[in-house]
């Protein structure tokens, strides 16, 4: 305990230096200077941590088991609080703070026009502290403590700018719905409580698989799940998703959409492998790949009907969100692999997107796709990180949403050949089907705003400060490397975390010592201790980069030699030979806009898009109605299926 | 007689969820929470109580292994939980000020800026 | 030694054979081809075989206009982009057992690889702003989510059919797809493979835009869509693009379906292959180019996902089981 700098330390000097961050700003943050300062060191740190845990807990494959004040087990029960570091919990720590610390670099610049930006960072740490701090925690009550941290965090900072056009509305419905899943949360834990007499989650991962006959297990388990579905706005919470992103500042958005909905999906992948261990269970796989493929489905539908590009971004984040629990809910090594390496790559993705819009927002003030246009000739550095983000958000190789969503297909399809079950098969074609949406949906997006017509009005707009290039760059540097070597991220981060989470024994015995594990569950957890990655495709981005590069570089040499760029712009205004062809009328201003691309797709599904457009008519009490039906239907769920 | 707390815990809040499902006024959304939260802190008490235990407060030498006393561990959870209800009260009221502020009205179905 | 004889021969794949120079002659003839077929059905004489690549040169040689409001360079790049990117799909799909870089790629990943040269020409026009090109990018973009579901219900069926016969469960690797086919016979002969194989043929036209599915580059009353503002040189690769489209999609076809048929000969492989191009871009493209009018765009989708879809579905599950 004497070194400090030992690395079982990093998970909680991690957590702390965030909220330690958060309440010095309080104190010191009227310079705007000091303020910065503060917020980049706390999340530079927080990531410094986890990035130094690389090393002994993905490669060597251990597990830190942290006790606060070294109040370990008393009796055979774990009393203290307790921290616990495995490959998985790191992994989500890592894209976590990635998010923050970037995210960080934007904010400075980008919020520099409102008021009260101390308290802004103030929260922006507290919510950063409170994701970390779940997927680090060992102790489940302490996840209710940091979900209910965040949430509050996450709607002070969506209802931050209260004179952006409904972000009170957005705020409080999050608060109401947030609050009953919390409540979920809570009840859930006190019931585990009861059954258990324990909050550890080792002890809980090692007592409640063994008395899941009981009712009121059964309930509990519904509660939390329903709990972390709300934290991870899966249908139906993602109304919830759509409001509080087009309302928050882009920054926050990242966090949103990088980093709550992740800390959603950790809670259920906790709950699903460890806690209760219900993944070998056929009916309850299906459960989980039904949610991710209709949160897949139906939001990139939503997203293909709205107008406002955060809010289109909203809904695309539910849909990867659903890539993820239905590669999750495979319950393959590659399935799982797959899933959590597109949750990171969603991170990067998404991040870079959140941000791009919120420089545009910056420089318009709006972010209408129906008034926005030709914006790549005033901002050619974001329109290129956009369109990085948006190539990796549709999959097109080589970046990293290919490379991530490939696998899941493959994973989709090598599950339905191996169970012999055809649903698998239509999953696998709606995870194709909503990939080429996706692409058709920011092929609208670059259309309204980033090409096509330029509007008068915004004649003076500029490029954004450098420290929000700066902050897009490193999203975009991050999601063109993950793509290109999936392989490395395969050896250095998901395949460990994939490991870890089929491994729930290992999880157990590091915490409650070596044996503890089969003792309690018996031998039928220490079946997966290999964890095989096959892989029935392939895919090597590095040469087919290669290859690009050369033809490229050959029709290049033929163009520029045959002075194909050579051109000269006539000097004032356009004459008739050089403005756009009207078919021989006098030119006027005529964008394409958003609402109206994609006419052929929409009309076809007309009635789906207007009865869609009146389920989400913005109530409050039906988005609350929603969630009581999910938690009345998981709680049916458990009790016949269990 | 324990039965019965539960009874009443699932039963406030399932109150709760059902003011906010059917009410239309902001303030009464805001009741429904709290009743629900109050329901949750009810069944984390009921959950650490043991019928004849005493409080779990003690000084060296009263602890005899003949004494046994309720669960401490839901109590500390209760004050938790506690505080934090109020803190989504008080958020959530200023919310609904902000938000009487610039919509005029507390009717659900009028807010709704944001939908589709 | 041998790094420089491998990055030759790896040089020569490119740029010549199944590369650049392939695909230009090749792509040219098809459409020359093409034309001439469809000429004659309409009792035209029809240009030259050759008027492609006297087309292309020509183009080469006039003055290329960039509209007012453009952003250059994605004006410019695109069609290089484009290219390119098409050039390097050719090279990942085998011809008969001849495979240049097919070890590289499966074919998920070439069917996203064929979004690339689409998405350059989307971007590319949509760089002008011409309401034109608008409309023209929103009916291409529809055509691809057209084709899309038939196209993923074929390759799945494929992938299964090869699976099942190999008894790894599922293939989607290339090379093991033609190599099964050099020692099985031909995958057309199968009898659960003949509608995905049909929904294919049907797909073909969709790919490369020829009546009744050229919604997106309707000349008569968009004005070429896309390429509304297109001149001179930047034109030529495009038009040249959308020949060795045609090519491309013709080669994918004989690799999934008509593989068995190789002699295992370079040469003689690459005339059979590219005969079979001809053959299928006759019946297929031609005859109904010029047999049929054009669709409007939401008939297009309609069709495409109940027609064709239903086809490639009826293979997939006849394909699962066992058939």
């Amino acid at each position: 305990m004497s070194n400090f700098m030992n690395y079982v330390h990093f998970p909680i000097y991690s957590v702390m230096v965030l909220f330690l961050g958060a309440f010095l700003i309080v104190v010191l943050g009227k310079s705007k200077m000091l303020r910065s300062l503060i917020a980049l060191l706390a999340s530079g740190c927080s990531l410094a941590c986890m990035i130094a845990l690389i090393k002994p807990v993905m490669l060597n494959g251990e597990v830190i088991a942290y006790w606060m004040g070294s109040r370990a087990l008393a009796g055979g029960y774990a009393i203290g609080i307790a921290m616990e570091v495995d490959a998985l919990s790191l992994f989500f720590g890592l894209l976590i703070s990635t998010a923050v610390f970037v995210s960080c670099v934007y904010s400075i610049q980008y919020m520099s026009h409102d008021d009260n930006i101390p308290q802004y960072f103030t929260l922006f740490l507290m919510l950063a502290g409170g994701v970390m701090g779940l997927v680090l925690s060992g102790d489940i009550f302490n996840m209710f403590i940091m979900v209910e941290i965040l949430t509050f965090a996450a709607v002070a900072l969506t209802a931050f700018r209260n004179k952006v056009y409904g972000a009170l509305e957005a705020a409080f419905k999050y608060l109401v719905v947030g609050c009953m899943g919390s409540t979920c949360i809570l009840a859930g834990v006190i019931v585990l409580y009861a059954n258990a007499h324990t909050l550890n989650f080792a002890q809980l991962s090692s007592i409640i698989p063994g008395m899941m006959g009981n009712t009121s297990v059964k309930i509990a388990f519904a509660l939390l799940f329903v709990g972390f579905s709300t934290k991870a706005f899966l249908v139906p919470f993602h109304p919830l998703a759509a409001d509080a992103h087009g309302a928050a500042p882009a920054s926050i958005s990242v966090l949103i959409s990088g980093v709550l909905t992740k800390s959603g999906i950790y809670g259920i992948i906790r709950l699903t492998y460890f806690l209760f261990q219900t993944m070998n269970l056929g009916t309850f796989r299906f459960l989980l790949v039904f949610v991710g493929c209709v949160s897949m489905f139906l939001c990139v539908t939503m997203a293909l009907a709205q107008h406002d590009f955060k809010r289109l971004l909203a809904f695309h984040s539910i849909s990867q969100i659903g890539y993820v629990m239905t590669a999750v809910g495979l319950c393959t090594a590659l399935g799982f692999s797959s899933g959590i390496y597109h949750a990171m790559n969603h991170t990067l993705f998404k991040g870079l997107l959140f941000l791009a819009a919120g420089a545009v927002l910056h420089e318009t003030g709006t972010t209408n796709l129906d008034e926005l246009g030709g914006l790549s000739r005033k901002m050619p550095h974001t329109t290129v990180l956009f369109l990085i983000g948006a190539f990796s958000i549709s999959g097109i190789p080589p970046f990293n949403g290919f490379a991530s969503k490939w696998l899941i297909y493959q994973a989709c399809y090598q599950k339905a050949v191996e169970s012999g079950n055809f649903a698998y098969v239509v999953v696998t074609v709606i995870c194709l089907v909503t990939s080429v949406l996706t692409l058709a949906s920011f092929v609208k997006v670059s259309q309204s705003v980033f090409f096509g017509r330029l509007p008068e009005k915004y004649e003076n707009v500029k490029e954004v400060p450098w420290g929000m290039r700066l902050a897009m760059g490193m999203f975009a540097v991050l999601c063109v490397v993950t793509g290109l070597f999936p392989d490395a991220v395969g050896r250095y981060l998901t395949h460990p975390a994939a490991t870890a989470a089929f491994n729930v024994s290992n999880y157990i015995d590091s915490m409650l010592g070596a044996g503890a594990a089969s003792e309690a569950l018996g031998p039928f957890v220490s079946g997966a201790q290999n964890v095989v990655f096959v892989q029935p495709g392939v895919w090597s981005p590095v040469s087919w980069l290669l290859i690009m590069c050369i033809a490229l570089l050959a029709v290049t040499l033929v163009a520029v030699s045959s002075r194909y760029d050579r051109y000269k712009a006539p000097e004032g205004p356009a004459d008739a030979k050089h403005s756009l062809f009207f078919s021989g009328e006098e030119a006027v201003y005529s964008q394409v806009g958003g609402s109206d691309l994609f006419w052929g797709f929409k009309y076809n599904w007309r009635h789906y898009f207007s009865f869609m457009h009146d389920l989400h008519s913005g109530i409050l009490n039906d988005y609350a109605l929603w969630a009581a039906v999910a938690l009345a239907l998981a709680m049916l769920f458990m009790l016949i299926v269990l | 007689m324990m039965t019965f707390n539960y009874i009443a815990s699932f039963f406030l809040i399932a109150l709760g969820f059902y003011t906010i499902i059917t009410k239309f006024n902001l303030i009464k959304t805001v009741i429904g929470l709290s009743i629900a939260d109050y329901g949750v802190n009810l069944l984390i008490i009921s959950i650490g109580y043991v019928p004849g235990g005493t409080a779990p407060i003690f000084t060296n030498g009263e602890l005899t292994p003949l004494t046994y006393f309720v669960d401490p561990i839901p109590q500390a959870l209760t004050l938790t939980s506690i505080v934090i209800g109020a803190c989504v009260t008080a958020m959530s009221m200023s919310l609904v000020m902000k938000l009487y502020d610039s919509y005029g009205t507390l009717d659900t179905r009028e807010i709704r800026r944001l939908h589709g | 030694m041998n790094v420089v004889v491998t990055a030759l021969l790896d040089l020569g794949y490119i740029l010549i054979f199944p590369g650049f120079l392939f695909c230009f002659l090749c792509g040219m003839l098809l459409c020359g081809i093409e034309r001439k077929i469809v000429a004659k059905m309409q009792k035209r004489v029809g240009p030259p075989i050759l008027q492609p690549v006297f087309d292309f040169f020509k183009l080469c040689g006039k003055e290329t206009i960039i509209p007012a409001g453009t952003s250059r360079t994605v004006f410019l790049a695109a069609p290089v982009v484009g290219l390119a990117a098409l050039v390097v799909i050719q090279l990942f799909i085998p011809i008969f057992n001849f495979t240049a870089f097919s070890g590289n790629a499966d074919i998920i990943v070439i069917l996203y690889l064929l979004l690339i040269p689409a998405l350059a020409e989307i971007y590319g026009a949509s760089s002008t702003g011409s309401p034109f090109a608008g409309v023209g990018l929103s009916r291409e973009m529809v055509t691809i989510i057209s084709c899309e579901l038939p196209l993923v219900l074929v390759l799945l069926a494929v992938g299964k059919a090869v699976g099942n016969a190999t008894g790894s469960g599922v293939v989607f690797s290339l090379q093991t797809i033609a190599a099964y086919q050099a020692e099985n016979g031909c995958l057309l002969f199968k009898l659960s493979m003949i509608p995905a194989a049909i929904a294919f043929l049907l797909i073909i036209p969709g790919e490369t835009g020829t009546h009744p599915f050229d919604a997106a580059e309707a000349e008569t009353e968009i004005c070429e869509g896309m390429l509304a503002e297109y001149s001179g040189k930047p034109l030529a690769v495009f038009k040249l693009s959308h020949a060795i489209k045609m090519l491309t999609m013709t080669t994918l076809f004989v690799a999934l379906f008509l593989g068995g048929l190789g002699t295992g000969i370079l040469l003689a492989d690459g005339l059979i292959d590219f005969f079979f191009c001809v053959v299928i871009t006759v019946c297929v493209v031609a005859l109904i180019d010029a047999s049929t009018a054009r669709l409007r765009i939401e008939q297009i989708f309609k069709y495409y996902w109940t027609v064709v879809s239903g086809l490639a579905a009826i293979s997939l599950v006849l394909a699962w089981f066992g058939l």
